[in-house]
């Protein structure tokens, strides 16, 4: 009879089951490609952190149209082939109806094309090439609420320019990224400040373990500034190596370091190994103190939900990248690419770090960063940006 | 031309950066050597050596000379987790076709991989400079770090002390016999199978001591197993593969390579080893002081 009695429960289950869950609508679903292992996952890993904050939250409010959102993450290892393999199987296999993510330029437009051949909106939150958007790779699902190669080296090329120095080097990852920021970089400051001259331009690979020949090469060519690309546990690495063969005292800290060298991440990270004096950049600070009205409450929330008093400065990224997505999915009315695509065509959302609108003519978000000297601050164990600068995109995009 | 003191710098780089990888690749070519296994899971003892140094970093985050203690502690770490390995498990392969012996220790990456994540998780994690190696001191115009001094001398000190044992004791005897006939040695009454053991662990010893020693100049990630197991393959390879002193010439030659390959094509760094590589491997396919294979 047990058997019976089982079999029964069983059968009563499944009749149950599809009701309520067609009673709340089945969940869109989300496909969240990012780098979770591997030297980029200091920042992959916060930033889906944040994603997942922004889906709990707007879960607990009924969700979006009626329906709860799903998040289905994957790693990417920070290479893009994998990152295609991984976005196709959440395309094919579990069926998503949208893709959020990727980390690295490399990875943006290879998922870019998965976006393309499937047809799913694919929102990019971190990678910053500028060929993502660019004319000849641009199609209609294709979005990015990231920042860009342009608007960064033009915003960096700004900085160095006010600098009391001639001869600029710079030294950036070998790869899209590294090499889009750095030219973005080097056009600008040559129409803005024509007195300058680059003097060297070193081009480790990306994960290079051994920047050593890299530093003395350029300490040979004898700059005065140096621009930098070189990203997460790689600037990390890289600074571990400059500091003590006293790299950062040749150049004076006439150092800029984007790639979000300034974010409290790699400056927890290297703790007294940092060279505290040289400029950084960021996505999002837990110290900004300028910050539009609902950034205190939005980094409060972080806080908790990261179990972290410090909360990490790309958490913000996964949760505009999936915030944009809400948007648009409420404003279509409906769950459907194409629709959504349109919906997100100029679309305008409040975030965290302020209102951030997705222009039409090349599915950009204005996303700016911020940017500061890095100094030693006795309320924290680590180096912050003071004074901390919100530098906006707008003039830096074409 | 560049100046001399930039040149000094760049040599005294690449040298640094050969006596880390002498240090994994002499256990790689040792191992090799007498048991004539080619263990892909050496990077993975180094990424555990490292990871194992932080650990007790964080440990002994307090204690004066806790990165010695930690060093210590990861290259020991490391020799008796490479025993468990022999003994339990690699043992049972001896005699089996290369494939298998390859495939097992390419298993072996990808558990230790994994459970370094598990353990570890797959953030990057960053461990100071000794408080006594902190400093640097200009040697002809160029800065060069006390903890790199150290490693340019403790390399060769190693080096010398593989060698004396190898050659001047019986324990160094016998393993130079195994290498050379195992039969005969196990027919002569010696225990070849706790010498294989002795060995395995030693060279072990040497990768978690190599891993522990590079956590202040590089940061601890996962990825970094193979990315030395490429490095270490290459400089064996060049050198002659079971070869001591072909070790460190293969690594002294890899180091100044990649640090003046580098102002020769800036962007092509690597390119420039592996292009060596393919030239000893048409010239000696046996390596530089390897000898070739009896057939």
């Amino acid at each position: 009879m047990h058997r019976r009695s089982f079999l029964v429960i069983l059968f009563a289950l499944a009749l149950v089951v599809p009701v309520v869950a067609i009673g709340q609508g089945k969940p869109i679903k989300i496909g969240f490609p990012m780098i979770l292992s591997g030297p980029g996952a200091l920042f992959g890993e916060p930033a889906l952190k944040g994603a997942q904050m922004f889906v709990e939250e707007i879960n607990a409010k009924g969700g979006v149209l009626g329906r709860k959102l799903e998040l289905h993450p994957r790693d990417t290892k920070g290479n893009a082939d994998e990152a295609v393999r991984v976005s196709r199987e959440l395309a094919l296999k579990e069926n998503v109806d949208f893709l959020v993510g990727t980390l690295t330029s490399a990875e943006g437009p290879a998922v870019s094309v998965v976006a393309k051949e499937n047809k799913i909106v694919f929102i990019a939150p971190i990678p910053k090439t500028d060929q993502l958007t660019a004319a000849d790779k641009l199609h209609p699902y294709v979005f990015r609420v990231a920042s860009t190669t342009t608007i960064e080296g033009r915003s960096a090329a700004e900085i160095v320019a006010k600098w009391p120095v001639k001869r600029v080097a710079t030294i950036s990852p070998d790869y899209a990224y590294g090499q889009d920021v750095t030219k973005s970089f080097v056009e600008y400051l040559k129409k803005i400040a024509p007195q300058m001259e680059i003097v060297d331009q070193q081009w480790p690979k990306l994960g290079e373990a051994d920047y050593t020949p890299f530093i003395n090469a350029q300490l040979g060519k004898k700059p005065d500034a140096v621009f930098s690309s070189l990203w997460g546990g790689h600037f990390v690495t890289f600074a571990k190596q400059a500091k003590p063969l006293g790299y950062f005292d040749a150049i004076k800290y006439n150092f800029i370091g984007v790639g979000e060298a300034g974010s409290p991440e790699s400056t927890k990270a290297m703790g007294a190994d940092y060279p505290v004096g040289i400029w950084g950049n960021s996505y999002d600070a837990f110290y900004w103190d300028t910050a539009p009205p609902a950034h205190r409450d939005y980094t409060a929330r972080l806080s908790k939900y990261l179990k972290d008093e410090y909360p990490s400065s790309w958490a913000i990224q996964g949760y505009i990248g999936v915030q944009a997505l809400a948007e648009a999915i409420k404003k279509a009315g409906a769950t459907d690419s194409d629709k959504v695509s349109k919906a997100l065509l100029g679309l305008t959302l409040d975030t965290p770090a302020g209102p951030l609108t997705i222009r039409a003519k090349d599915h950009q978000a204005n996303r700016g960063q911020l940017y500061g000297k890095t100094v030693k601050d006795a309320k924290y164990p680590f180096a912050i940006m003071k004074p901390l600068t919100y530098v906006d995109p707008t003039k830096f995009m074409d | 031309m560049p100046d001399l003191s930039f040149l000094f710098g760049q040599a005294l780089s690449g040298l640094t950066a050969a006596m880390f990888l002498f240090l994994i690749a002499s256990g790689l070519s040792l191992i090799f050597g007498v048991l004539r296994v080619l263990n892909f899971a050496h990077g993975s003892f180094y990424m555990l050596g490292a990871y194992i140094a932080y650990q007790f970093v964080r440990w002994f985050a307090t204690t004066p000379g806790r990165f010695w203690i930690a060093t210590v502690a990861a290259a020991l770490g490391v020799a008796l987790l490479g025993a468990v390995v022999e003994r339990v498990l690699l043992r049972h392969l001896y005699g089996r076709e290369e494939l298998y012996q390859l495939l097992f220790t390419y298993a072996l990456v990808l558990i230790l991989s994994d459970a370094a994540k598990v353990i570890w998780g797959t953030g990057q994690l960053s461990v100071s400079r000794p408080p006594a190696l902190e400093g640097a001191v200009r040697i002809f115009g160029t800065k060069v770090p006390y903890y790199n001094l150290f490693i340019l001398l403790l390399g060769p000190a190693i080096a010398l002390v593989f060698w004396l044992v190898l050659h001047r004791t019986r324990a160094g005897r016998f393993i130079r016999a195994a290498a050379l006939d195992r039969e005969m040695l196990g027919a002569l009454g010696v225990n070849v199978s706790l010498l294989y053991t002795g060995v395995f662990m030693l060279g072990s010893f040497l990768a978690g001591l190599g891993g522990a020693l590079v956590t202040p100049v590089k940061t601890i990630v996962p990825g970094m197993d193979v990315e030395i197991i490429v490095e270490a393959f290459i400089v064996v390879v060049i050198g002659g593969l079971g070869s001591f002193w072909g070790t460190f010439l293969g690594a002294l030659i890899y180091g100044q390579v990649l640090s003046f390959g580098i102002l020769v094509f800036p962007r092509f760094s690597i390119f420039s080893v592996f292009a060596l590589m393919a030239v000893v491997l048409i010239l000696r396919p046996w390596g530089l002081l390897g000898r070739p294979l009896q057939t």
